[in-house]
């Protein structure tokens, strides 16, 4: 292999590729980046086995081959040298690549890309295509409600379904739930239901934006796993097996009470509360009341405390429909999901202080988020 | 710099039998010690000092505190006799000050700093008024923290000899505590059990001044976090505040048996009791917990400690049951024979707890639980509990 490629090209693609590398595996080609000559351009690529991400860069390829680099090595390496041309060459027989930039001259020791795991090209004729902007934005709406609890490994993904041309994202730990969905432009050749790890969508999410316009989403039948593809990204990821809960039944169909606040000021009186309400166990209480009289406006007070670094109340103007309540929630879920929400106004659903509360973006029915209160006991 | 506090320890003198002496005046002077059984069964909980002066000491197995001591009068517990008199003593210390920390039964730390009288003044006092007003002896320690002054006490009660109770008062002035300190036995220290005793007498540490003496550096990189722990105490160094509000750590029941038990099935028997009594402690507390905790020593005295941490907290009987009924099968040995069994709930927290978005039947349980304190709360704890499918 002898090859000659801009040295912001190659940092950049390791950068993309080394989030898939597993530093501390048993296997230690998994400790290395695969590089490889492939059809004009090179391509990079790691994987942990659960993961792969590959990135392919352009090149100037005098001599086509390949071999895996150590990926600590190569990335500290790349990122001291100057933003120029380097010269990299393969002694195939020692496994040695040989990098030139400037003054530089380095020798690193490879291992043979035979031992590197096969990652097969996807057939992503089949595939969904998904515009890019959008998927990334769901990934964000769903991903921090997944789990990370290793003992309910199904809930550590998230379940993305297609039917017809409706996309749809949800995660739930147990405790709370993000449910986003979309439109395709086009209508998916056959129905899709699959549970992918929330750490390969945040990768995803992460990675994808090489200026793309569309993703191309694959599931091949009977391999496990799924594939993500731009232009000059991939990522494969293993689905997580077994059933995901059905999650339909537990979104409440009706409310007693319906309180509309600007999301912005929630968002802000929740993080006044939670600076106080983290130290203790994390409770916000919200005190929603009702105008005196009909659609006369409301107020809602929401709280932290504890023990030992005091309290706060922040009250703010909302419109309420329904009947006063108050219900208390771990305050680090109100701000996950209220940062995440892109419209000035946002609707909280609520019965009873012990039923599920519903956070919807006022405006938007793409979007759901429900929240288990805390019982604060008697 | 925090400013100076003053902190007083205070300590009932053998409180169990205090309290039995005040029941039946005819134990008055004579040996006697409470817990365990004329069996010999069990083991002594508290003894009197004419008991102390032949050798008995508490936590002694009832056995051998007869043959130290076969004249020895063996009194049955009555633990709500030393609750209602426990409450009677704290009520009178939060005449004192509010600023109070119950460490136990019998056992508190009041924070006297801004009572604006001398240590000596309020020592006196507080001794006298739980002494004349309850008849219950106590000694007292005084000094600028909890460490110093508990030890205070100790040193207090063992200087005092004579027949009766101590009713010592012990004040150590700030700047002082260092010294001491440092002629006492290592092991009087906080967190110097008999492992580390062992461990610091090879390195030639007998007493708290040659642990202070000894380089701190030394001591963090032998024994880690510890270690740094030990240097500052051994210099009276002890900033830890009073827990005036969350006193309640865990909470836990054990229970010693008249003869040991060698079946499964026995046990698992009393592990459904004290959890029962477990959970209503919990429920009456308006607390709980998410470590379930059990504590088996076997025949031999050999002692061990299994636990659980749970997704969420709880303090519902059938949940501690079962994770304690777990947590014995993972360390029962057929053919070993039981001494005592205990279980407890540790990381305890307020009832504010997070309900679960599949929790089988969330609300009716919190509907459930709340009926079944109603009924407890008009009727007794024992008027209805739980079935078990086994």
């Amino acid at each position: 292999m002898k090859i000659s490629v801009l040295q912001e090209n190659l940092a950049h693609g390791l950068s993309i590729v080394s989030r898939a590398v597993s530093p501390r595996s048993t296997l230690p080609v998994l400790s290395n980046i695969l590089v490889a000559t492939d059809d004009g351009r090179l391509r990079l690529s790691a994987t942990n086995l659960e993961m792969g991400i590959t990135c392919w860069i352009g090149a100037k390829i005098e001599e086509e081959g390949s071999t895996t680099v150590p990926a600590r090595t190569f990335s500290d390496l790349v990122s001291t040298i100057p933003p120029a041309k380097t010269d990299i060459s393969l002694h195939e027989p020692t496994q040695t690549l040989n990098i030139k930039c400037g003054s530089l001259n380095t020798d690193i020791k490879c291992i043979d890309a035979q031992e590197f795991p096969p990652m097969p090209s996807p057939d992503l004729e089949a595939g969904i295509e998904i515009n890019v902007t959008d998927f990334k934005e769901m990934i964000k709406q769903v991903v921090f409600a997944a789990s990370h609890d290793e003992a309910r490994p199904i809930l550590t993904g998230v379940l993305v379904t297609v039917e017809d041309n409706i996309l749809t994202l949800a995660a739930a730990d147990g405790f709370r739930l993000s449910v986003r969905t979309a439109q395709l432009s086009s209508p998916a050749p056959a129905p899709v239901k699959a549970v992918i790890p929330a750490r390969a969508l945040s990768e995803l999410a992460r990675i994808s934006n090489d200026g793309s316009e569309v993703i191309t989403m694959a599931l091949p039948p009977e391999r496990g796993q799924v594939i993500f593809r731009t232009k000059d990204i991939e990522l494969t990821s293993q689905l997580i097996e077994g059933t995901f809960p059905d999650y339909q039944q537990i979104i409440p169909k009706e409310y007693l009470t319906r309180t509309i606040l600007s999301t912005e000021s929630f968002l802000k009186s929740c993080k006044q509360a939670e600076i106080f309400a983290r130290e203790g166990s994390l409770i916000a209480q919200v005190n929603i009341r009702p105008g005196p009289e009909e659609n006369s406006p409301g107020e809602v007070e929401i709280s932290g405390q504890s023990e030992e670094t005091g309290s706060s109340q922040a009250i703010m103007d909302a419109t309420i429909e329904g009947e006063d309540i108050i219900i208390a929630f771990n305050v680090r879920y109100l701000r996950e999901v209220l940062d995440v929400i892109q419209t000035p106004n946002v609707a909280l659903e609520t019965s009873k202080p012990t039923s599920p509360g519903v956070i919807r973006p006022v405006g938007d029915d793409n979007f759901l988020h429900v929240i288990m209160p805390m019982h604060l006991g008697s | 710099m925090a400013p100076s506090r003053v902190i007083l320890h205070l300590d009932l003198d053998a409180f169990f039998c205090a309290v039995e002496e005040i029941k039946d005046p005819g134990l008055r002077g004579k040996a006697f010690a409470v817990g365990g059984s004329p069996s010999g069964r069990g083991v002594v909980t508290s003894c009197s000092y004419p008991a102390r002066k032949m050798g008995v000491r508490s936590a002694m197995p009832a056995a051998k505190a007869l043959q130290l001591c076969p004249n020895l009068i063996l009194v049955s517990r009555n633990h709500r006799d030393y609750g209602h008199y426990s409450h009677l003593v704290m009520d009178r210390l939060r005449s004192f000050t509010d600023r109070i920390e119950q460490i136990s039964i019998d056992e508190a730390f009041l924070d006297i700093s801004e009572l604006g009288r001398s240590p000596k003044e309020v020592g006196s006092q507080l001794q006298r008024t739980i002494r004349e007003e309850l008849d219950l002896p106590n000694s007292i320690g005084i000094a600028s923290n909890k460490l110093v002054a508990k030890i205070a006490t100790d040193v207090g009660k063992m200087a005092a000899g004579g027949e009766g109770p101590p009713n010592a008062i012990t004040i150590v002035p700030e700047g002082e505590e260092r010294a001491f300190l440092a002629p006492l036995p290592v092991d009087m220290l906080w967190g110097v059990g008999p492992k580390t005793k062992a461990r610091l007498e090879i390195l030639g540490i007998q007493t708290i001044g040659d642990l202070a003496a000894y380089p701190d550096i030394e001591l963090a990189r032998k024994f880690g976090k510890h270690g740094y722990d030990l240097a500052r105490r051994s210099k009276g160094i002890d900033n830890s505040p009073l827990s005036t509000e969350r006193g309640v750590k865990s909470v836990s029941n054990e229970r010693t048996f008249p003869e040991d038990l060698g079946r499964k099935s026995e046990l698992l028997e009393h592990i459904i009791r004290l959890s029962r009594q477990v959970s209503g402690r919990l429920r009456k507390k308006n607390l709980r917990g998410k470590t379930i905790q059990i504590k088996l020593r076997w025949s031999d005295f050999t002692t061990l400690t299994r636990q659980t941490t749970l997704s969420n907290s709880t303090n519902e009987f059938a949940v501690i049951q079962e994770a304690a009924a777990e947590l014995l099968d993972q360390v029962w040995e057929e053919g070993r024979r039981v001494r005592l069994i205990g279980v407890g709930v540790h990381n305890l927290d307020t009832n504010a707890h997070q309900l679960g978005l599949w929790d089988p039947g969330a609300q009716k349980d919190i509907k459930l639980q709340e009926t079944l304190r109603e009924l407890r709360e008009k009727y007794g704890e024992n008027v209805i509990s739980r079935g078990l499918n086994t």
